[in-house]
This record gives structure tokens, sequence and C-alpha cells, in this order.
């Protein structure tokens, strides 16, 4: 009886791992295989023709002490990821706008969210058409105005570039954001804030007592799925300036690319793909923090 | 009498089970090509193949075209898991990578059995694939950089004729600037801008190619003239950031007295700019006749299976024939002379301004520049072209950004040395 009871649970287990193989094959080898091979690539000289020769931690080190294109990046890349509270505030602004009694909200709501949908290529190319010195909207806009005397080259300046990729990323993220902050304060119960106001607390004390905390989960998934966004903008960055001018908009996920694809220095790459990583890490670990430490955890009854 | 009988016998059932597998054998040759952006030519490649295969029963031809962008990593990816094309279609000095890592199959060998082959191409084309004295690539198609200029901008600024020195090129330019409109344009990929250094004298490395050798008072010197230019608007600033679309667009729109650009150019800009005619549209050879060549060339991977057939095959597509009708339906050159000559006899006819265009990429073909055969040519650009925008686009002084250059590239090529 004692052996019938214990072999079920061994049997329930293994129809367990039965239906977990196939997705923990493709894991294993499409994820943790091509990060260990990464991985040891960095610690090695390596091309596609070449044997492997070991080379211990000189590739970090050319990175940290000799490679000024990499804190380019760097910075530019942590530039990206503090664009993307400026993006959760707008939305949330523009959520708290379409979640009050206003007009043709339905409306708004869809013109908001239907830059999300479209490819970032696509989102790309309609702002580099924005931008353009010739034709672009911007700028006819600016000189109709009076603005400027001579068209501003937007994506060809080295003070403009970064800014204008940075706006085009945020368009099209805001109406993702919107829509979550819009869940998000649909689920806060009215009665709450009737409460607050019978109390007599004013529109924005309810808000920051009220409204900003109970939002805190719908923003720190914002502020997650923002900051993946900033770190792989590669085809936006890509198709807009190519990192240029110079290493203007260079992030790092353009510059890992051109490093393994265009200069053929997989191993430098893999260097800079594992700083990339542990980066990605660190501050999805402290956002984790910020939030309270437990975000994204299942409530249990 | 039996035994002779059962050993022919057993003759024949050998061969006959022998036979299907030789003529599998035989009829399993096959060549894969990647071709590199010229999707657009399925028609031409289809009975280029069928031409070949017609010559060489059994033979099967598996195409694949990558856009310019894609074929390298492409390609590598391909080095990698052992499935690299038999042939293919390689652009600008991206060969040089592959040769020099032994990606590549050496020509010079087949070149010399067949001395009749090298002496259908132009010879100094075809030695801007040697790298260590051995040669890689046959010309697929060719282009050079040029001088095109807006004739009516260049009327209203009193100018007779193109430029003959950096001086004057920079004067014609300044002169030509005025509101919207700029003097001169450049395109700046795969160092082409590079003939505005070195018509004044400039070289980018030491001989031996182990120093940088730019960072001289005369570098400084031009690159503050071109900053300098670039800040009043004699320079296009699109010179500096743009690719190909938006350098060629800008030149089209009428509003830029010059552009040095490739050959290949020339249809873009026609195409989008209504004005452009005989009467309007000057070309020439830069300032010193220095331009820099952006070729196709066609190479064999080495590690392919039938080098020999490889081999046949571009030549074949290399050969007097299929050059010459590759460059009738493309309005190109090939480096193929016989094919060159017959089709500028043709657009002669035809388009009297691209025939003009084309003249232009068979003149002073022994001064090209900015193709060093370096392994790591890419690294190079990269270290060397941001401080060069940093420079014209006042981020830095001229000084300042060739000594950072200076720094980067002698990194790199410590580096790989």
């Amino acid at each position: 009886m004692a052996a019938v009871q214990s072999r079920r649970p061994i049997g329930r287990t293994l129809l367990i791992w039965c239906f977990l193989a196939p997705s923990l094959a493709i894991f294993l080898l499409y994820r943790v295989l091509p990060l260990l091979w990464n991985l040891v690539l960095s610690f090695e000289e390596w091309s596609p023709l070449r044997p492997p020769l070991w080379v211990g931690l000189d590739q970090y080190q050319e990175m940290l002490f000799d490679d000024a294109v990499f804190w380019q990046a760097l910075a530019n890349t942590l530039l990206f990821i503090a664009s993307a509270p400026i993006a959760i505030a707008i939305a949330l602004g523009l959520a708290l706008l379409v979640n009050s009694d206003i007009r043709g909200r339905d409306i708004y709501r869809t013109i908001i969210f239907v830059s999300y949908p479209l490819m970032t290529v696509a989102v790309a190319i309609i702002w580099r058409w924005m931008f353009d010195e010739r034709v672009g909207l911007i700028n006819y806009v600016a000189r109709a105005l009076e603005l400027v005397d001579r068209p501003i080259q937007f994506l060809n300046s080295f003070d403009w570039a970064l800014p204008s990729v940075i706006v085009a990323n945020i368009w099209q993220m805001l109406g993702f954001y919107m829509i979550v902050l819009l869940t998000g304060l649909q689920n806060i119960p009215p009665h709450l804030h009737e409460a607050a106001a019978i109390d007599g607390a004013n529109a924005i004390r309810r808000f920051w007592r009220i409204t900003l905390p109970l939002l805190r989960p719908s923003l720190f998934l914002c502020f997650v799925i923002g900051m993946l966004n900033s770190f792989t903008s590669f085809d936006l960055v890509y198709v807009m300036t190519g990192g240029g001018p110079g290493h203007a908009t260079e992030l790092l996920v353009t510059y890992i690319y051109k490093l393994g694809f265009a200069q053929t220095r997989f191993d430098y790459a893999a260097a800079v793909t594992v700083f990339f990583f542990l980066l990605l890490i660190a501050i999805t670990g402290a956002a984790n923090l910020l939030s309270g430490g437990n975000a994204g955890a299942v409530e249990r009854d | 009498m039996k035994r002779r009988t059962a050993l022919k016998g057993a003759l024949a059932g050998a061969a006959t089970i022998a036979m299907p597998h030789l003529a599998r054998a035989q009829g399993s040759r096959k060549l894969s090509y990647l071709s590199w952006n010229i999707a657009d030519q399925e028609a031409l490649f289809k009975q280029e193949f069928a031409d070949f295969q017609k010559a060489n029963p059994g033979v099967e031809i598996e195409w694949l075209d990558k856009k310019g962008t894609e074929l390298p990593a492409f390609f590598q990816t391909q080095l990698v898991a052992g499935t690299a094309p038999d042939v293919i279609d390689l652009q600008g000095a991206l060969w040089v990578e592959y040769a020099a890592s032994g990606a590549l199959l050496d020509l010079t060998p087949y070149l010399a059995r067949e001395p009749d082959i090298a002496k259908l191409y132009n010879p100094d084309y075809l030695a801007s694939w040697q790298y260590q004295g051995r040669s890689f690539l046959l010309p697929f198609y060719v282009s050079k950089t040029l001088l095109f200029y807006n004739k009516t901008m260049f009327k209203e600024a009193g100018l007779a004729g193109p430029p003959r020195s950096f001086d004057e090129m920079l004067g014609f330019a300044e002169k030509m600037a005025k509101g919207e409109k700029t003097g001169f344009l450049t395109l700046n990929f795969d160092w082409l801008y590079w003939p505005l250094f070195k018509m004044n004298g400039i070289e980018l490395l030491s001989p031996d190619l182990k120093q940088a050798a730019f960072n001289t008072p005369q570098a400084i010197e031009v690159l503050a003239r071109l900053a300098k230019a670039t800040e009043s608007g004699a320079i296009n600033k699109i010179s500096w950031t743009g690719r190909w679309v938006e350098p060629n667009g800008a030149f089209a729109g009428n509003t830029v007295g010059m552009l040095h650009a490739h050959s290949a150019a020339y249809f873009f800009v026609k195409g989008q700019g209504r004005w452009i005619n005989e009467d309007t549209l000057g070309v020439a050879q830069m300032p010193g006749y220095w331009a820099t060549p952006t070729n196709h060339g066609f190479a064999i991977s080495k590690s392919s299976k039938n080098p020999d057939l490889a081999w046949a095959f571009i030549k074949h597509m290399a050969g007097n024939r299929w050059a010459t009708e590759l460059a009738r339906i493309r309005s190109l050159l090939t480096a193929n002379i016989a094919a060159d000559r017959a089709e500028l006899e043709t657009i002669r006819k035809e388009d009297p301004l691209g025939a003009a265009v084309l003249a232009t990429q068979l003149e002073h073909t022994d001064k090209f520049t900015g193709d060093w055969p370096l392994p790591f040519d890419v690294q190079i650009k990269d270290a060397f072209y941001p401080e060069i925008q940093s420079a014209v686009l006042g981020r830095k002084d001229a000084k300042t950004a060739l000594g950072d250059a200076e720094r980067a590239v002698n990194r790199v090529l410590r580096r790989r040395s």
C-alpha cells in the first residue's frame, strides 16, 4: 500500500517533467547554452575562421579601460532607460485624462494606443521622415512658425540625434503604458476616492495618497517593460541613425551587433554582451527592490 | 565457360549497381551562389544558369540573394556552420578579411593556368582584388567615385567648369552656398570621402600599413577647412551623416552644386531629379583624379566541394557574353573590356550623359584610393570616421579629432598586429 502511494507522486512528477521537457529543451538549447557559450567566448580570441585562443580577461580589460565607444554606448543606453519614467509620466497623465468623463474618450484611447502595435521599423521610418530637414513635418512647422531660419538637422546633429530617437521611442511606447496604467486606474475601487473626498482630501492629495500607491504594480510593469524595450531598441536606432552621427546614438545593443557582424569581433562582442546581461539583471533587481521586493509574485490566500 | 559467364554476369551486375550511383554522383554536382542585393536580375541569372547547365549537364545551381546590410552577417553565419556558398558576390573591401582568414579560394593558380582569362579584364580593376600578391575575385560589376556638378548653379555663380584643385573646389562651393543652397556633398560610406584627403597628399597609414600616418599639419589644415566649409554651408552637412539615399536625394533636389559619389548614384539622382539633362548636369573627375572604388566581384569559398566547377561558373558569369548582357540591362560597367566597350557604344546613343558618367569609370583607374588591403578595414574605418565626423560637425577641433583618431587607429593596428 505504501509502495503504491509513493509510486503515484513519482508518476505524477514524471508526467510533469514529460510535459515540461520540450519547453525546457528549447530553453536549454536556445537560451542557456548560447549564454554559456557567450560567456566562454568572452574569455577567448575567436572568429569564424580562427581556432579559439584563451585570453583570460583581455576583452574585459579592453572594454573597461581602452574603448571610449563602449562607454558612450553605455551612457546612451542609460539615458535611453532614463527616458522610460518620462514616457510613463506622460502616459499616466493621458491615462488619467481618458479615465475621466471627457467626451470621446474611447477615440482618444484608440488614437494614443495606435502607435504601439506598429512595427518598430515602421515607427523608425515614420520618425526619420518627420525629422527630415528637407521634407520633415517638424522642420516644416518650425519654419512656417518662423521659429528657425534654417532646418534643424535632427538626426544628423550630435546634440539632437539622441533626443530625437528617444522621442520616437517614447511615442511608440506611450500607448502601451497608457493602457496598462488605465487598467490599473480602473481597478482602484471608487469608494476609496469617495471616502477620501468626504474626509476633505482634495484631488492632488487623493492622487498622491490613493491613486499612485495603488498603481505601483502597474507602474513597475511599465518600468520593467520600458527598460527592456530601451535595452533592446536595436531596430529603432539602427533604422533611424545607425548609431550615428559618430556614436551619438550608439546603444550597447547596436554596438554589440556592429562588433559582431560588421567588425567580425565576436569575442569582444561576447564580453560586451556579458556586461550588458549583468547590467540588465542589476537594473531589474533594483527596480524590483524599489517596488517592494516582490513585484510579479503571485499573491496567495 | 560457365565460370566466364558467371564472371561476366557478376561484372554486369556490379556495373548495373554502380552506374546509377556514378550517375547520381555526377548528377549531384551542386553549386550554391550567394549574390549581393541584385535580386532584380532574376531573369538574367536564370538565363545565365541555364546556359551554364547546358555546358555542364547535371549541375544544380542554388541561388540566394541578400541585401547589402544582411549579406556579411549571413555569410559569416554560413562560414561558422560550414555551409558557405560555393560562389559569393562580395562588395567593397569586405573580401580582404575573408581572404586573409582563409575563407576564399586563391584564384592565382587558376588565372596562371588560363592566362587568357585575366586579359579579359581591366588590369587595374582586376589588381584591386589582390591580397599579398594573390588574386581572389573576378569582376562582376564595378564603380568608382566621380564629381557630378549642377551646371545651372555653376552658371549662376559665374563658374565656367569643374574645379581642378581642392582650393577651387571649396571656393566654388562657397560661391554657390546661399540660403538653402549648398555647394558640395560627398558620400561617406566605405571611405568614399577619402579622395578629399588623398588629393591633398594625405596618407591614412604608413607604407607598411602598421601605423597611422594621417596626423600631419597638412591633414589638420584640410580637416579644419572642411569643418569651416561645413559650418558655413558650403559643404552640406548630409555629407558627413547621410548614407546613400539622403545625399543623393539632396543633390537631386537641385539645391547642391557638386556631388562626389560613385557612378551608381547617377541613375538614382536622374530618376529623382527632373531637372537633370546634358545641359544641366556635368560630370568630371575629382581634382587629382583620385577615386574610391566600390566594386562587386565573384569569389569562391575555400570550403567549396566543387572548386573547379565554381571557377567555371564565375568565368561563365564574368565572361564576355553575360558581362555584356548585364552591362546592357543594368547600364553599368563590369571591368570586362569587351562588355564595357559594347555598353559604352550602346549607351552613347541612348543616354549620352549616362555614357559620360560611365566613361569616367574607365579613366585614371591607376588612381584608386581608399581601398587598403587590410583584413580589418572595418575596424580602422570605425576608429577613424567618427572622429572626422566630430571635427566636420564642429564637436572637436581638427587637431584634437585627428589626435584622437590616430590613437584609436593605432590601437586597432597594435591589437591586430
